[in-house]
């Protein structure tokens, strides 16, 4: 095992029940330090399994986990001591101010009283809470208590996060402060595991994402690396520009697949199999023709998605 | 009417009739006038005074005043005549009546013994009565006392009684007041009652000439020894006594007591296990008690086994040690028993005591609900190494 | 497979944040209201009725407990009987599903602990609250019983109040222990709260009819020739008897109420003692009536009823915990 691995899962699987089919399915997984890392897949793929074994909440059927080092189920309070974990719609003791809920789990985690109490201004001032700090907790907003979990993960001085899908539920503001809120937790050289199905989210915050399938791990990569195995590899452009036929120049290119509207906005969707580029710039430009913008365009995690379980479907 | 009239008649007649039937008896018609006495003679003391009771009679004589007069009085003495508790100088007594008169003689205290002739006159105009009296003076008079007993020597054991009854006479001419004592060895207690009676007296008044029935009763020491012993009984009155003894034959018993050690007649015995109860039995009497046999009442259920199960020979004064194994049933009940241990010669005296015999659980239980508590802990942490750590 | 560290790891934590929860919550406000009302209730009742008789009886204050007027005849032990599984079942039902339903559970056991700490802690922050008011209750009824009586308590009537108040514990772990079995199993706090209520009054109110009829039911297999042929002695009736006995004591209910009566009723024989002595005269001869058991065999006797609560609450309590570490920590 490499030293900058923190999570590094082998073969891992879980069973329920004595049914055939695996809740989780042998799966590899090696997250690096600093890194964050996406866990895609549809409702029921397996995510949550596989972060509950990786903590060691739940016993896996077969394989092996080490976190930082730890077997999660033989060294569990070694693991649980390193690693935070946001659950799925988290929850927190209502009648209990945020500071006295964060005192509980400090205790928990063993934390002395002093130096928890310096960890809760600190952690909750990088989550905005500290106007609530002695508030009770059902007087909590759900972005609230998102951002009171991460702070419980700040307080711990984890390093790993094991977010599962944190931004559910909460409106577009709320999501944009919370994924820069986990871009700092990267800063701080945590590595994050974070499931999700807000695809555009994890795509703008992950450096690689795992993508989920009836228990096995489909894709596994960088966005790019999963757009090429997807997609192909691909170099598609957007062009705005003024002029006569231009739809009919930039086709008769060569290299280019396809010119169409782009499903928003103004300009054409140049699809193209190769660099295009400079041509598509001479061409645009002849005749008087007025380039206005032109840009390659990445491949959505969007359009992997779709593509890749459209594709699963006609398989099946 | 006339039948109311003839009933009061016949009455009347029923009634008067017998008195007028009744002759007056026959008396000797004598006429006179008498000083009589009854003890013309009488004893007087020196310094003392003396009352003679005197009555002057007139038989069928007019009545006259009759002028009263004492002669021969010795020098010294002191002589009034008392009429109605007064004194008077002169009587009158009515025709077949008679005066009553007291003379009071007043003696000095150096009087001389000797008889003195003394003369009291009653003289009227008509008659005349005259009376001589002998008034000796002389010594003391003794009191004499007498006593004597039908059954002087009584046989009984040290628990018996000895009672004696006696009487009393009072041979003198004299009330006395006699008085109670007894001598006897040490311990031993007379009391003195009235025969018929059951208060304790100490004296006890006798008229001149009677007779007393008196009964004493001695009370011996506990650890009187069989032997014959003698009692001199008293009866003091004035400077005369009167003594009997009596004897008291007393045999020797065996006399047994039973008690626990240091007094304390209690114990503890654990329920369906045998716990020894230390039992004493000694012997208080004047006799060697033998063959004491042990037994026990227990409540039902429980037995006792004793150790030694016979005293052979206890002398008296003497005791022994004897324990007592009682052993409650396996299923008696937590609480307070009575336990009573008996001891018993084979001639004669038997003793006995109640213990308190305090039952008490077995500790075996506490052990065994330990060892449940510990099985259950046992399970638990099974569970742990189980299932545990999570 | 064993696992590194202490079990007992965050125990505490657990046990203080509970016990202060149980403490400032409101269902300890309504636990003391019914203990004050419940005190001032039993030491109004002494004074009317126990009060001309101070000088006669050696155990006074112990009559506190067990006094019951015969207007009313609910003495204070007897209505303990019936408050603490209300009150331990009150602090308990919730123990565990609640902690899933707040959504708590996988962020508390995702902390460096085991779960036998959670439950561990919670079972004995409950005990504690439990104690907390016993406590305060027979304070308060020593406390009145002091001021109306007039008279100091003896060592042995404090010492017997003590052994009282363990065992009341102890009744109150078997029923904490119930109701935290109910919360593990049941997921939702209403179901839960409701078996455990069914569970206290089965064995509260049903057992007693139930079980002599068991005792019926199985007495042509347990009893000798000569009992069916109507010809039993005195020790069949009393081996029977205890059988029967036996099967009552299933319920913590009738042990609980046979400890206090041994602990409380020194100067007499406890009911069943009663009983036997009716049925079996023998052992009844030659007692010395009213002679005090003294304290230690006092314990001795209500000894077997402390330890089967003891060890039937751990027993329970265990039942709950296999069950806890084999459920799923989802939320
Ligand atoms: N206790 C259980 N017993 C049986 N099957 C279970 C159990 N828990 C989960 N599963 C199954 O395991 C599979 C994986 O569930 P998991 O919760 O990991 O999915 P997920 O990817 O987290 O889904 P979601 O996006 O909805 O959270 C599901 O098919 C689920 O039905
Ligand atoms: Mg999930």
């Amino acid at each position: 095992m490499s030293d900058d691995l923190v999570i590094e899962a082998k073969g891992l699987t879980r069973r329920y029940g004595r049914g055939p089919t695996l809740a989780v399915d042998h799966i590899d997984l090696a997250i690096k330090k600093g890194e964050i890392f996406g866990l895609l897949g549809p409702n029921g793929a397996g995510k949550t399994t596989t972060i509950l074994m990786v903590l060691g909440l739940t016993e896996s059927t077969e394989g092996t986990v080490s976190v930082l080092g730890h077997d999660p189920l033989r060294e569990p309070l070694q693991v649980k001591r390193r690693v935070g974990y946001l659950p799925d719609s988290v929850g927190f003791y209502d009648n209990l101010s945020a500071r006295e809920n964060l005192i509980f789990t400090a205790r928990l985690a063993g934390i002395d009283k002093a130096e928890a109490g310096k960890r809760i201004e600190e952690s909750m001032a990088r989550v905005r809470l500290t106007d609530v700090l002695d508030n009770r907790v059902a007087t909590y907003s759900r972005g609230m208590r998102q951002r009171l979990g991460l702070a419980e993960i700040l307080m711990k001085r984890a390093e790993i996060a094991i977010l599962d899908e944190p931004t559910s539920g909460l409106d577009p503001h709320a999501t944009f402060e919370f994924l820069e809120m986990i871009r700092g937790l990267k800063a701080d050289g945590v590595a994050v595991l974070v499931s999700s199905h807000a695809l555009e989210q994890v795509q703008s915050v992950c450096d690689r994402v795992a993508l989920f399938n009836k228990g096995k791990i489909a894709l596994q990569g960088t966005v790019e690396e999963l757009g090429e195995q997807v997609l192909g590899l691909r170099h598609d452009l957007l062009v705005e520009a003024d002029g006569q036929d231009i739809a009919a120049r930039l086709g008769k290119i060569e290299g280019v697949s396809a010119v169409e509207p782009p499903g928003s906005g103004r300009g054409l969707l140049v699809r193209a199999d190769r660099d295009v580029t400079a041509e598509v710039v001479a061409a645009a430009t002849r005749d008087g023709g007025r380039l206005r913008q032109i840009r390659a365009i990445e491949p959505s995690l969007q359009a992997i998605y779709n593509r890749y379980f459209e594709g699963v479907k006609d398989a099946a | 009417m006339r039948r109311a009239l003839v009933l009061l008649v016949s009455l009347l007649s029923i009634t008067i009739f017998p008195a007028l039937a009744a002759d007056p008896p026959a008396q000797p018609r004598v006429t006179g006038l008498w000083l009589i006495t009854e003890y013309p003679s009488t004893v007087a003391k020196p310094g003392e005074t003396t009352t003679v009771k005197l009555k002057l009679q007139n038989a069928g004589l007019a009545p006259e005043a009759l002028a009263l007069s004492v002669a021969n009085v010795p020098q010294g003495w002191k002589v009034d005549i008392l009429g109605g508790g007064q004194v008077v100088g002169a009587a009158m007594p009515a025709i077949n009546e008679s005066v009553t008169l007291n003379l009071r003689l007043e003696l000095p205290a150096n009087t001389a013994p000797g008889t003195y002739p003394v003369t009291v006159n009653a003289k009227g105009a008509t008659n005349n009565a005259e009376l001589k009296l002998a008034i000796t003076v002389g010594g003391d008079v003794a009191a004499k006392l007498s006593m004597k007993t039908r059954l002087p020597a009584l046989r009984g054991t040290p628990k018996s009684s000895f009672e004696y009854t006696f009487t009393v006479s009072n041979d003198s001419g004299k009330d006395l007041v006699v008085r109670f004592a007894a001598d006897g060895p040490r311990g031993f207690q007379p009391t003195f009652t009235e025969a018929f009676g059951s208060n304790e007296i100490n004296q006890i008044p006798i008229e001149a000439g009677q007779t007393k029935d008196i009964k004493v009763r001695v009370g011996l020491p506990r650890d009187v020894a069989a032997g014959d012993y003698t009692v001199k009984v008293r009866a003091t009155a004035e400077n005369v006594t009167a003594e009997t003894p009596v004897t008291l034959q007393i045999v020797g018993t065996p006399t047994l007591r039973v008690s626990g050690r240091d007094g304390r007649l209690s114990g503890a015995a654990e329920a369906g296990t045998a716990s020894p109860v230390i039992m004493i039995v000694s012997n208080e009497g004047s006799a060697v008690a033998e063959d004491i046999e042990l037994t026990g009442t227990m409540p039902s259920g429980w037995t006792v086994e004793f150790e030694p199960k016979l005293i052979d020979k206890l002398p008296p004064g003497e005791k022994k040690e004897v324990t007592a194994q009682i052993k409650p049933t396996a299923k008696a009940l937590a609480g307070d028993y009575i336990a009573t241990l008996r001891a018993a010669a084979k001639a004669g005296d038997s003793a006995s005591a109640d213990f308190r015999v305090a039952v008490t659980t077995s500790t075996l239980w506490g052990i065994v609900g330990i060892g449940v508590i510990a099985v259950a802990l046992l399970v638990l942490v099974g569970a742990v190494a189980r299932f545990g750590r999570r | 497979m064993r696992r590194e560290g202490s079990p007992f790891t965050g125990t505490g934590a657990v046990f203080a944040k509970e016990y202060a929860d149980h403490l400032g919550s409101a269902r300890m406000r309504v636990i003391e209201a019914l203990v004050v009302i419940v005190g001032v209730v039993v030491v109004w009742v002494a004074m009317r009725d126990l009060k001309d008789k101070v000088t006669q009886d050696q155990f006074i204050f112990l009559r506190l407990f067990t006094y019951a007027p015969e207007s009313n005849p609910v003495n204070f032990a007897g209505l303990l009987t019936f408050l603490i599984p209300l009150v331990a079942i009150g602090l308990g039902f919730d123990a565990i599903n609640g902690e899933f339903n707040r959504r708590t559970m996988s962020r508390v056991l995702s902390q460096p602990i085991y779960r036998d700490a959670l439950l561990i802690g919670k079972f004995l922050a409950g005990l504690a609250t439990l104690a907390t008011g016993l406590i305060a209750l027979w304070l308060l009824v020593m406390g009145g019983g002091l001021i109306v009586l007039g008279v100091p308590p003896s060592g042995e009537e404090v010492a017997r109040g003590l052994a009282f108040l363990v065992i009341a514990t102890a009744y109150g772990g078997v029923w904490l222990a119930i109701a935290m079995l109910c919360s593990i199993i049941f997921r939702s706090a209403a179901t839960s709260a409701l078996t455990a209520l069914g569970i206290w009054l089965f064995f509260s109110f049903l057992w007693p009819v139930i079980a002599p009829a068991i005792f019926d039911g199985i007495l042509p297999l347990i009893a000798p020739q000569r009992v069916l042929a109507g010809s039993a002695t005195a020790d069949d009736v009393a081996g029977l008897l205890d059988v029967q006995q036996l099967i009552m004591r299933f319920s913590p209910t009738v042990v609980f109420q046979e400890a206090w009566l041994g602990v409380f009723s020194p100067d007499q024989f406890t009911e069943q003692q009663i009983m036997r002595i009716r049925l079996d005269p023998r052992l009844g001869h030659r007692v010395i009536p009213g002679s005090p058991l003294s304290f230690g065999q006092s314990l001795l006797m209500v000894w077997p009823q402390f330890t089967f609560m003891v060890a039937g609450a751990i027993v329970i309590f265990t039942l709950g915990y296999v069950s806890f570490q084999r459920q799923e920590v989802r939320a």
